[in-house]
């Protein structure tokens, strides 16, 4: 069911591919790219979502995507020993760390062989990233090393190498796809989505556009109630409770949890 | 896939994963007669619910589950307002503090901790306490009688202790003269507890309110949920100012699983004898303890966490 499924998507793709390739400008220098879609909505059944990202490089170049969220400073906590016990022992704050981020690449040694100089992937944000509170200079390429892993454990970090198709089009282009998971646990907010056409190891040109994730219906009005007016949630919440607990109790003839 | 998104808890989770969890918890809780908080905010936890999230969350659902409780009982006879609202004083201060603790907490980034291991005490002195009492009561039925002879004696210095308390008064409905001071006191222990635990506050309140308040059984169960209530009333209401962490969505879904599998606890209970109820429930309670114990003893995959129990 999920080769079909792949099948059919592959198939969709390049369809819209080949019908993209032919509308877009054929403009040789500069990258073009298109999101679908454009508007992520965060509804009461959302579930996560899939957003495809298909672009026009120049022909023979090769090619970087990038999905990034807004950076803030993120406050951690680093874990020791005390005791038999293992608790927190110290504050770790993070500078410029993307809230998400997500790379694919046209060919596997753009991300897996990248060097320090590269301008795209995790190399890029390790130069970006700085930390500062309970951390040594020493420590901070095995605690950058942890933030990459707790970002990934929680799928709002990604690096896929060679995951970015690439196929030859018409009038010295060519035509390149990829998608990525938005997980579940995606705030709200403005996502850049960034092509960068890649000729001999450098960002030759890059193209960009933005990916709005809005929270919206139920989830929206009540997360807006909760924040503007506490004390209402608070007391709607608990009539809610109240009255549910008194038609439960009629219902199974007063029977409650107890 | 039935998911739905919980904006509070910032995460979509399965509708009937949740809904069995309430189910099972509130089975147990129809069997054993307690709350069932103590189980279910870890089990929310476990399901990736963040840990302050949960905490609330469960003190909502709490509320409705003791609300048809309270109701049954009041019904019945067998709620004591009177020493109902002196715990109730106690766990509305009780609480309010305990709630500004956790703010204090997670500012600090010390939240989680500080829950994990007030569990792993609570659930520790409570499932052993109860496992070697039903253990000896299973064992030694004959000689109940002589120890209830001797047990005068034995807690003389506690009954000097609260006599010595002023505003001596008696407590018609349960039968009992003490100074209305001690159900105060018991009850900001019990408030600031549930706040930071996001229990009811049940499975140590009726301890409390028949060791140390001397009530009679049937009048400690329904009185306790009366308190529990209104304990976790104030909790949902400062929650939602403090932390604005009560997710609705989830603890409306859990307390209609919970109701539910409740009604299926109470039918297997009567069958069951009271020592093998208790021997059961104690098991269950040591078991979620070692859990815990063991995740805060063992390395951690990853030496990084969020601040505050995200």
């Amino acid at each position: 069911m999920k080769r079909l499924k792949y099948l059919l998507l592959m198939v969709a793709v390049m369809a819209a591919g080949v019908q993209l390739a032919g509308s877009l400008p054929a403009r040789a220098q500069e990258p073009s790219l298109k999101v679908s879609p454009a508007v992520v909505h965060i509804g009461a059944f959302f579930n996560g979502e899939t957003v495809t990202v298909k672009g026009v490089i120049p022909a023979g170049a090769q090619a970087v995507l990038e999905a990034v969220g807004t950076s803030a400073e993120e406050h951690l906590m680093r874990k020791g020993r005390r005791g038999f016990l293992w608790m927190n022992v110290g504050k770790i704050t993070v500078h410029d760390a993307p809230s998400l981020y997500m790379v694919a690449s046209t060919s596997k040694d753009l991300l897996t062989s990248a060097t320090k100089e590269a301008a795209w992937g995790y190399r890029s944000l390790e130069k970006h990233i700085t930390f500062s509170g309970d951390i040594t200079a020493a420590e901070r390429p095995e605690f950058m090393n942890q933030f990459l892993q707790l970002k990934e454990s929680e799928n709002i970090y990604a690096s896929h190498p060679g995951a970015l198709k690439i196929e030859s089009a018409s009038g010295g282009q060519s035509l390149v796809t990829g998608s990525f998971y938005l997980p579940t646990t995606t705030k709200p907010g403005t996502y850049k989505i960034l092509l960068s056409v890649i000729q001999d190891g450098k960002v030759a040109s890059r193209a960009s556009a933005d990916l709005q994730v809005a929270m919206v219906g139920f989830p929206a009005m009540l997360s807006n109630l909760a924040y503007g007016h506490g004390a209402t949630y608070g007391i709607i919440a608990v009539v809610i409770a109240i009255v549910t607990g008194f038609a439960m109790g009629f219902l199974f003839k007063g029977g409650g949890g107890h | 896939m039935l998911n739905l998104y919980l904006p509070l808890a910032g995460n979509s989770i399965n509708i009937l994963l949740l809904f069995g969890l309430g189910g099972a918890v509130g089975f147990l809780s129809g069997l054993f007669g307690v709350g069932g908080g103590f189980l279910m905010t870890p089990l929310l936890i476990m399901v990736g619910i963040p840990s302050t999230v949960a905490a609330a969350s469960d003190s909502n659902q709490i509320v409705a589950a003791s609300t048809s409780g309270t109701f049954a009982h009041y019904r019945l006879g067998n709620v004591d307002f009177k020493m109902g609202i002196y715990l109730l004083i106690g766990g509305v201060i009780g609480g309010t503090v305990g709630v500004q603790f956790i703010k204090v907490l997670r500012a600090m980034g010390n939240a989680d901790f500080v829950i994990k291991v007030t569990y792993v005490i609570m659930l520790g002195v409570i499932g052993f306490y109860m496992f070697m009492e039903s253990l000896q009561s299973m064992r030694k039925k004959p000689v109940e009688a002589r120890r209830v002879e001797a047990a005068p004696a034995k807690v003389s210095l506690y009954n000097r202790m609260i006599q010595a308390l002023p505003y001596q008064t008696y407590f018609e409905k349960s039968g009992v003269t003490l100074s209305p001071l001690l159900p105060l006191i018991l009850g900001v222990f019990v408030g600031i507890l549930a706040a930071i635990m996001g229990v009811g506050g049940g499975f140590i309140m009726v301890p409390v309110m028949v060791y140390m308040l001397r009530m009679p059984m049937h009048v400690v169960v329904g009185t306790s949920l009366f308190q529990i209530l209104f304990t976790c009333i104030n909790v949902t209401i400062m929650q939602s100012i403090s932390n604005h962490t009560v997710d609705m969505i989830l603890a409306i879904i859990l307390l209609l699983g919970s109701t539910v599998g409740a009604q299926f606890g109470v039918r297997l209970s009567k069958r069951l004898k009271a020592d093998q109820l208790k021997i059961l429930l104690a098991s269950i309670v040591i078991l979620v303890m070692v859990q815990m114990l063991v995740s805060l003893a063992s390395a951690p995959h990853l030496l990084l966490a969020y601040k505050g129990g995200h």
